[in-house]
């Protein structure tokens, strides 16, 4: 075949599919479009990927009830936030709802609507009262929590029940090897089960809501007092620094990169013998994983102001741009209602304390209890309320713990943190 | 050896005691005969000795280039291979500490879990109805511009294929935004139409340069004769140049193609749900509660196989634009 004719096929094939291809772009293979503001009885939820799951039954349920037919857009979350920005600035939304991360709220809190009504005293008092502040934003309810987290204490019970562990243990320690109540015996423990290429502990150099935890449970607040005051480098903080880092020796090398995802994995390899971790990370060890079956739940252990997390809530909220509020609201009203069924689902989570209690006791939910103790913990807050918050994990505590670890003097650590803070919220 | 020796064929020294030298201090006369010419025996040897020596230097280089090629091949191929072998591992295998190459356990688990998600089929066909408008697009858009500017030569052309260039120097992002807005007010607010105008956008300066450049390899004595046997200019350009560039076409149509088809920040802010793409969908497996590697290892190995049969069917076109470019000017 000559180039001329393959050049003409060509060019008849790409009309032709040019043709068919812009009918067929009127609607996309994605189904209808979402239609914001347009429909009586449909609202769009725009979610992180993983928070999908949480809602798909609570759509469904809603649904069956209200007739409300609900159609979720899912994004990837470092791509959501962008997402949310871009909309947000441009005054037009493609959403009714929109899932928003804690840290978030302060950024968001003059696009979304206040929901007041759906705070009623009874929700309110069924809601862990952290959340139930960090909701609030100059008056105004601004967001319903639909799930949260908490750091808990994962740990291998058949490596604490072994008979041979418990001798050796009590004759070197003088007390028995149970789940850690004390941050000494965590220490304890953790030296104990370093040996023989396995570590006690591991260490999050990349990610510092453990060290946050630490300060909250030293009784100070994160980084800003309640005046935006930088307080990071204060007696508290620098006691918690310096705790977190004399964990380092009983926790594999490298402590510097480790992060949430490479601390699930050492753990579900059965490289650690205990792990701080959120606690939906319980439901999700594999059941190939060779410590399926053998870990034990126990709640975050207290400092001197007691026993301290920080929770890991979403909210969700209704833009102001949004012309379909009251479909919005509706829905969200449903979340709430059903804010048990999220627990069925591969995540496992709700927000409600009653949601957690009906589960509590249920096999295969051992976390709950650990969670519940932790969320409604007196010195359990939520991160500080200021737009700059995650430029300030980025930029300044996270490279400040990750130079901690590496064996910085934390004193100097701590006042030049201090600085680059004060520069930030200037 | 010394240099003495070489000047010595006569006294029993075997020739294949000779080894090249590269520092060149024999002097000239020191291979010339008594008369000043060189003896027709030392003439072959040292020919001899020449080819020899070239083709050593030949069998350095080329094993050098192995060494360089292979090379290549491990950095640039083993993250596929790592990728398509995790999509076959069981979720322990997936996450092992330290990582295995193989998986230790085969299982077709992962594509099962992958491609029987909500969306995925429908991402897919967004995908290809993007890529294929987009590229079209740009081919419609960067052939007529590319030849004007390279036939008329006038200094607006030379203006606007600088600027066209400029506006790869913006970063997607600047623009993602009020792309993303201008199309909601136009009513094209998630559809594929949307994005793949916005593909064009990231693709369209590089077709246009590409096509310039092949445009620039086909002489002007083909158009003028084409003119003579009685074509009209544009019929000498879909008669004669178009046939002759059709690897180049290919070539930009390949670039333009993947470009749409591995998008990700325009399918992020301008996608939601009737025209979602898979980049967007192999991103949502990444989720803030962990990363589901086996799923998103499968949907990745699945999405690429499109990619390498179109690159495997135009070869041939693809190598002889590549050609047809190299040898411009």
């Amino acid at each position: 075949m000559s180039s001329r004719k393959a050049i003409s096929r060509l060019a008849g094939i790409g009309s032709l599919s040019t043709a068919v291809l812009l009918a067929a772009t009127g609607c996309g293979a994605g189904g209808p479009a979402a239609a914001p503001g347009n429909a009586t009885s449909a609202v769009t939820v725009l979610v992180e990927a993983g928070g999908h799951a949480e809602l798909a039954g609570v759509a469904e349920k809603c649904k069956a009830e209200t007739g409300l037919e609900t159609t979720f857009v899912e994004l990837p979350y470092d791509g959501l936030f962008n997402r949310l920005s871009s909309e947000f600035s441009s005054g037009s939304v493609s959403f009714d709802v929109a899932a928003l991360d804690s840290v978030w709220l302060p950024n968001f809190k003059d696009a979304v609507q206040p929901i007041d009504e759906l705070f009623t005293a009874e929700a309110k008092k069924d809601i862990f009262p952290a959340l139930v502040k960090e909701a609030q934003v100059d008056g105004h309810f601004i967001g319903m929590p639909a799930w949260t987290n908490s750091e808990i204490i994962l740990y291998r019970k058949d490596l604490f029940e072994d008979a041979k562990n418990k001798a050796d243990f009590k004759a070197k320690y003088g007390y028995d090897l149970a789940a850690p109540t004390t941050w000494k015996q965590y220490k304890e423990i953790s030296e104990f089960f370093t040996k023989d290429g396995m570590y006690g502990t591991d260490v999050k150099g990349a990610v510092e809501t453990e060290w946050m935890a630490h300060v909250l449970q030293a009784g100070s607040p994160m980084v800003l007092d309640a005046n935006n005051n930088v307080i990071i480098d204060n007696a508290a903080h620098k006691e918690a620094l310096d705790f977190y880092t004399s964990l380092v020796k009983s926790a594999p090398t490298g402590a510097a990169q480790v992060d949430w995802a490479a601390a699930q994995n050492l753990f579900n390899q059965g490289k650690t013998a205990m792990t701080r971790f959120w606690a939906h990370a319980y439901r999700q060890i594999p059941k190939d994983a060779p410590v399926f079956g053998k870990v034990g739940t126990a709640a975050m252990i207290g400092g001197s102001a007691g026993v301290a997390g920080i929770p890991g809530p979403w909210y969700l909220s209704v833009p102001k741009a949004t012309k379909n509020a009251e479909n919005a609201k509706k829905f969200i009203k449903c979340a709430y209602d059903h804010n048990d069924l999220g627990i069925e689902s591969t995540l496992g989570l709700a927000a409600r304390m009653s949601a957690f209690e009906k589960y509590q006791d249920k096999p295969g939910y051992e976390s709950f209890k650990p969670l519940i103790q932790t969320l409604s913990a007196d010195a359990t807050a939520t991160r500080p309320s200021t737009a700059k918050w995650q430029q300030i994990v980025d930029t300044v505590l996270v490279p400040t713990l990750q130079k901690a670890v590496a064996g910085g003097d934390t004193a100097a650590l701590l006042a030049e943190a201090k600085k680059k803070v004060q520069d930030l919220i200037k | 050896m010394s240099a003495q020796s070489t000047t010595k064929p006569d006294a029993g020294q075997p020739a294949t005691d000779y080894r090249p030298r590269h520092s060149g201090f024999v002097s000239a006369a020191s291979h010339l005969g008594t008369a000043g010419q060189p003896a027709p025996e030392l003439t072959r040897k040292r020919r001899s000795r020449n080819r020899e020596g070239l083709e050593a230097g030949r069998r350095s280089t080329r094993t050098l280039l192995w060494i360089i090629l292979a090379a290549a091949l491990v950095v640039y191929g083993f993250p596929f291979v790592y990728l398509v072998l995790t999509s076959f591992k069981t979720p322990i295998d997936t996450i092992a500490v330290p990582p295995t190459i193989l998986p230790r356990e085969w299982t077709l688990e992962n594509y099962t879990s992958a491609l029987g998600r909500s969306g995925v089929l429908a991402s897919m066909i967004n995908s290809v109805q993007t890529a294929v408008i987009s590229t079209l697009l740009s081919l419609v858009l960067a052939v007529p511009a590319a030849y004007g500017i390279t036939r008329y030569k006038t200094p607006s052309g030379q203006v606007f294929i600088m600027a066209a260039l400029v506006t790869r120097m913006v970063p997607p992002v600047a623009i993602g935004i009020p792309l993303a807005s201008m199309m909601a007010s136009a009513g094209l607010a998630d559809t594929p139409i949307a994005l793949a105008i916005a593909h064009t956008t990231i693709s369209l300066p590089l077709s246009i340069w590409l096509m310039a450049s092949f445009f620039e390899a086909v002489p002007r004595d083909l158009e003028e004769a084409a003119t003579v046997d009685g074509c009209s200019r544009l019929g000498a350009l879909w008669r004669v140049v178009i046939p002759v560039v059709s690897g180049g076409i290919a070539v930009t149509a390949i670039f333009a193609f993947l470009a749409s088809w591995n998008e990700f920040l325009f399918a992020l802010l301008m996608t939601a749900v009737r025209s979602q793409t898979t980049p967007v969908v192999i991103a949502n497996f990444q989720t803030q509660f962990g990363l589901d590697w086996g799923s998103m290892t499968a949907l990745a190995a699945v999405f690429s196989i499109p990619v390498i049969l179109l690159t495997l069917l135009l070869q041939r076109k693809i190598v002889a634009g590549m050609t047809l470019g190299a040898v411009k000017g």
